[in-house]
């Protein structure tokens, strides 16, 4: 039941925001209420699950006898800390539109919402069809929101954003179809397994698009870069994270022999992204365009540990979702904060920041480590068990992703000195306030997350999975 | 019972929290005053620890406090927990002992610099994560620490953000160090993968007992040395280090002199069982230490920064330490880490009031005479030099010659050769060390030096009216809270080698050996042998210098030499050229021939395609968007009416 608590109120909220003729002040007001109460709906749940037992908060209505469809929610425990990266996310985002007041807010609000709202509703989903409708529910008010509210080449970036997310859609919706007709139902529990590469492949492209790993990315700097700095956190930190969910969720446990069969394949194209995310976001020109290129290697991390299917890759896939989440939906809060104040996130006009502004500095630098992830930060956590736990399947995997290590110090180093240190960019005046009291309200709650990961990352990694075995948990067979 | 060794640990976390955490709601002054007392804090945690080990049988003195698990995945656990034994404890002292001096001369030193809160509560978290490196009860806890002390050298170095050189050396310093953090990380991969867990006592039992093979143990240990090799500036990755004197000098004295920087003999001699299963690796240990005591002694004699020629010193002088590890000399190696942070810290700091005497200049060629205008500065500094050269009785002598006896009785090819470099390295250590005292201090006065011992005549007669500038002008020396830590630091330089005299008198070998076992013990006729070879060599190096400097003369004398060693043997240049610039330029191949012509290319046909097919470019743009959000919309509304109708 709460679950479906979880999935209605942001969307009813959605439809109220939109339908009640309120100021755009209590329109706002109104959408940060309902973003903050589903955190604490969420943070409830949270305290009454019982991380060893199973799919909870389960609610199945049976809606197409016939073909074995249902609506189908519950959480798991991996699912419930993704669902509540989103809620969180979602809810800081929201914060940040009514901090800059965005126009036409009912419009926005309401897709707000409704973003939220489905996301929650693909984390949630035990059936595959069910899946299928949040996933595409999800990618409308995105379409949208970037394709409205973005930057100067918006139209661009929606409509390639648009033809990607398009084409993995209907693979997917072709794979659904065949495997749920195949297995005479579409419940994600109770389906057996296939070991058909095609409708395997089709999943498989359809994450990869959505995460997006090589060669699938082509809308990936656009859509970060042009989006409006909200979206684009909920986008980076949240939406690429249903591609991990689905390949946890619906690849694994019913596709164990293609993925067994295709596993190099795999690991390799996460491995390349991994490494060609890195390198390309050093070059970068651009605050967002680091940030962007670096989520796309984070994204190949934490797909290779997601591909090796091992207890400890897994937990730490999950653990990494989450950091991913919570630290790229900062980095683009703050990168958003800059470009505000200096009306330009170009690299080489910025520069030189941190001079009078502290609690700018100390977030940003704060912020940006976590981005390289500096031992004893929760992101080390995760990268240190995902590489620990692709070691098993090939040491060069893991030994690329040492690699990997170095090239995210160089971005990560680059990142942060090119907002804050050297001489005063040609963009940067001088009179550029420190961070204000609203726009800390919005990052510190990421911050202290990631924070309290850090010096407990087993909160997650220990839980997402019932008693440590996950490999098989999620395959039926042990890794 | 480990109550005291927590309570060290954590000290400086809080400190370095509640800076933070105050922001400009405190004074400079008082963030000073927090960093400083939290490590004293850790250092009385650290005696109190000492002290109820010194009250228990030898073999009780190990214990493992676990608070919680740290991170759990699969089967795989690492405890947030601290291992408390003799050699911790030792490390423990050192690193809050010293940390604390240090901190708080910087209080002197650091007067008036902007943003000093923020450089307070670095050097707090610098302490915190290297007790954590020193305290760690696993590997991966240890490697936490491992990152946390690189991140701090990072934060330091760079502190002055606004120069580039500063932050262009912060950096190297960080991807140097991510780099043998990743070696590092590599080799603790494989250990999981065969072992399943990172807990020390496990792992040195399967590395003993045969449990794993010589290529899983070979490597591990390799990687274990890779990761020391850079923390530890040892070639081939030392270039950061002098590179790293850009940060504030009592950062230098700290961390790039008396702790940080050794850490990599710290984890040799931590990890001893692994690096004994894997004899090779030790050896090679050992012979990197020797190659880095010989060439960094050697560009030693030609640089003309004064804290660069300690940066080279220090490299130099852990060459002498990884080479006693290398040979299994546990308890030599840390004894010359002691002293060394004595007396290296000692010279940086003194070196320190000399650069701010002269009101920033690091150049020695402007500098000379000082010890008319610097008096106690000149005696601190003379002992801190004849220490570095290892006269006796001061520190450096006995832990120096120590390690090159326990070299000798190595015995075979490998243990004389290292013992010639050992003495080799004592005739360069002679001579760089008195060019550099004899050229600042000694002389007559330069310009420089005269210009500002009138300067500081008038700032001390205003001083005397000024209250809040009274401290930082009381004399031309610095003010208490800087000559207090130097004279402390003089004193331990001076008597500190006293812990331990090699065959006589042993407390701390005997302390360290319910720890760490050595491999080798030199028998008392090699230790004076030894001694006496050394302390030979150290004279030869000063007359060497002596007769050179005196004369105006440079050490080298051979431009061809001098400009190879001048280079620092080119290896940032070999660097640039294999490494750094095809890194850049792979990734600037990447963005411009394959991401920016595929990627976006493709995109813009695409476009043009659905452009053309739709006629008239902003309808279709609009018109595209609109049709497929209408249709996904519509698909979905139908969708949920079927399920609900159907059902």
């Amino acid at each position: 039941m709460l679950t479906t608590l979880l999935i209605v109120l942001p969307l009813a909220s959605a439809l109220v925001v939109w339908l009640a003729p309120l100021s755009k002040e209590s329109t706002a007001g109104l959408a940060l209420l309902a973003a903050l109460a589903e955190v604490g709906l969420w943070a409830g749940g949270v305290i009454n699950f019982d991380f060893e037992g199973g799919v909870q908060y389960g609610w199945t209505r049976s809606w197409f006898e016939d073909l074995g469809i249902s609506y189908d929610v519950g959480f798991y425990g991996f699912s419930l800390w993704l669902a509540g990266l989103a809620i969180v996310v979602g809810a800081v985002a929201i914060g940040y539109g009514v901090w800059v007041e965005r126009e036409r807010a009912r419009a926005y609000y309401g897709l707000m919402l409704f973003l939220i709202g489905s996301v929650v509703g693909v984390f949630a989903s035990q059936d595959l069809l069910l899946f299928y409708v949040f996933f595409e529910a999800m990618l409308i008010p995105l379409y949208v929101l970037v394709g409205v509210w973005g930057g100067p080449r918006r139209v661009r970036a929606t409509l390639t954003f648009v033809l990607y997310t398009m084409a993995g859609s209907l693979l997917m919706l072709a794979s659904v179809v065949a495997f749920g007709i195949g297995q005479g139902t579409f419940s994600l529990l109770d389906a057996g397994q296939s070991t058909n590469d095609w409708v395997f492949l089709g999943f498989v492209v359809a994450f990869a698009v959505k995460s997006p790993l090589l060669p699938f990315h082509g809308w990936l700097r656009e859509a970060y870069t042009q989006a409006p700095p909200e979206v684009a956190a909920v986008l980076s930190g949240v939406v690429s994270k249903t591609a991990v969910f689905g390949l946890i969720w619906v690849v694994l446990p019913h596709f164990p022999e293609p993925v067994d069969d295709l596993r190099t394949l795999l690991l390799v194209l996460a491995a390349a992204t991994l490494v060609y995310g890195s390198l390309l976001a050093f070059r970068q020109p651009d605050v967002r365009g680091i940030v962007a290129y670096s989520s796309m290697g984070q994204m190949g991390l934490i797909m290779l540990g997601v591909f090796a299917v091992t207890d400890v890759g897994l937990d730490g896939a999950v653990l990494q979702s989450v950091n991913h989440g919570l630290v790229s939906a900062a980095m683009f809060l703050l990168a958003g904060m800059v470009e505000r104040r200096c009306g330009t996130g170009d690299c080489s006009a910025l520069g030189g920041m941190a001079k009078g502004r502290p609690i700018l500095a100390t977030v940003v630098m704060a912020t940006g480590l976590i981005v390289l992830a500096v031992p004893g930060s929760a992101t080390f956590a995760g990268e240190f068990a995902i590489l620990s736990g692709v070691f098993d399947r090939g040491w060069g995997y893991a030994a690329v992703g040492a690699g990997a290590i170095v090239l995210a110090a160089m971005y990560g180093l680059r990142l942060i000195s090119a907002i804050l240190h050297d001489a005063r960019g040609a963009a940067v005046s001088g009179d550029e306030p420190d961070l204000r009291a609203g726009e800390l309200a919005l990052v510190l709650p990421l911050l202290a997350v990631l924070l309290v990961l850090s010096f407990w990352p087993a909160a997650v990694s220990g839980t997402s999975f019932s008693s440590g075995d996950t490999a098989t948990t999620i395959t039926g067979s042990p890794g | 019972m480990t109550a005291g060794a927590w309570a060290c640990l954590l000290s400086p976390l809080v400190g370095a929290g509640a800076i933070t955490a105050a922001g400009t709601r405190i004074t400079r002054r008082q963030a000073g005053w927090i960093a400083t007392l939290s490590v004293f804090v850790a250092f009385a945690g650290a005696l109190v620890t000492l002290i109820t080990l010194l009250g228990k049988e030898a073999e009780d003195r190990q214990h493992l406090s676990v608070a919680y698990t740290w991170l759990e995945a699969g089967g795989f656990r690492a405890d947030a927990s601290i291992l408390v034994d003799p050699l911790s404890v030792v490390m423990m002292l050192v690193v809050s002992g010293v940390g604390g001096l240090i901190v708080w001369y910087s209080m002197g030193y650091m007067a008036g610099a902007d943003e000093e809160r923020r450089y307070f509560a670095y050097m707090a978290l610098f302490v915190f994560s290297m007790l954590l490196l020193v305290e760690a009860g696993n590997l991966l806890l240890l490697l936490v620490g491992w990152g946390l002390v690189g991140l701090a050298s990072y934060l330091l170095i760079g502190f002055d953000h606004h120069r580039p050189a500063a932050i262009a050396a912060a950096k190297k310093a960080f991807i140097v160090n991510a780099f043998g953090d990743a070696v590092m990380a590599l080799g603790f991969f494989l250990l999981i993968s065969r072992l399943g867990t990172l807990d020390f006592a496990p792992v040195f039992e399967a590395a003993g007992n045969g449990a794993l093979s010589d290529t899983v143990v070979t490597l591990a240990a390799l990687g274990l040395l890779g990761g020391a090799a850079a923390k530890s500036a040892q070639i081939p990755l030392h270039t950061w280090l002098p590179d790293a004197m850009e940060g504030p000098t009592p950062v230098s004295a700290l961390i790039h002199a008396a702790t940080m920087v050794t850490a990599g003999v710290y984890l040799i001699c931590r990890t001893h069982p692994v690096f004994e299963a894997a004899p090779e690796v030790q050896h090679l240990a050992a012979i990197l230490g020797a190659a880095t005591l010989l060439v960094a002694g050697l560009v030693a004699l030609v640089q003309q920064d004064i804290k660069r020629v300690i940066a080279y010193s220090t490299m130099s002088q852990i060459g002498y330490m990884f080479l006693g590890a290398g040979v299994g000399a546990y308890g030599f190696a840390i004894f010359h880490l002691v002293t060394h942070a004595f007396f290296k810290a000692l010279l940086f700091l003194a070196a320190g009031i000399v650069i701010h005497h002269l009101a920033g200049e690091q150049d020695i060629r402007r500098m000379g005479g000082l010890r008319r205008f610097l008096p106690r500065t000149h005696l601190a500094f003379g002992v801190g030099t004849l220490a570095l050269i290892g006269i006796p009785p001061l520190a450096g002598f006995w832990s120096k010659d120590a390690i090159v006896a326990s070299a000798l009785a190595t015995g075979g090819t490998l243990g004389i050769l290292l013992y010639v470099a050992g003495i080799a390295g004592a005739v360069l250590t002679g001579a760089y060390a008195l060019r550099l005292y004899w050229i600042v201090f000694q002389g007559e006065p330069s310009p420089l030096v005269l210009e500002h011992a009138a300067g500081h005549g008038d700032g001390h007669a205003h001083g005397a009216e000024d209250a809040a500038g009274h401290e930082a002008h009381a004399h031309a020396e610095g003010p208490t809270s800087m000559l207090l830590p130097v004279g402390a630091l003089t004193v331990l330089a001076a008597v500190g080698g006293l812990i331990l005299i090699p065959g006589l008198w042993k407390p701390l070998e005997t302390w360290l050996e319910t720890a760490v076992h050595p491999l080798v013990e030199a028998s008392v006729a090699e230790e004076w042998v030894t001694s006496g070879g050394a302390v030979l060599a150290g004279a030869v190096g000063i007359w060497v210098a002596w007769r050179a400097v005196s004369a105006g003369r440079e050490l080298v004398p051979w431009p061809h030499l001098r400009t190879v060693l001048e280079h620092k043997l080119y290896f940032d240049e070999l660097y640039d050229r294999l490494l750094s610039r095809p890194a850049q330029l792979l990734a600037a191949r990447l963005r411009d021939d394959v991401e920016q012509p595929l990627v976006q290319g493709s995109l813009d046909e695409i476009g043009r395609g659905a452009l053309e097919a739709g006629g008239g470019v902003a309808r279709a743009q609009s018109g595209l968007l609109r049709s497929y959000a209408f249709v996904v919309t519509a698909s979905v509304i139908v969708l949920a009416v079927v399920f609900l109708v159907v059902r």
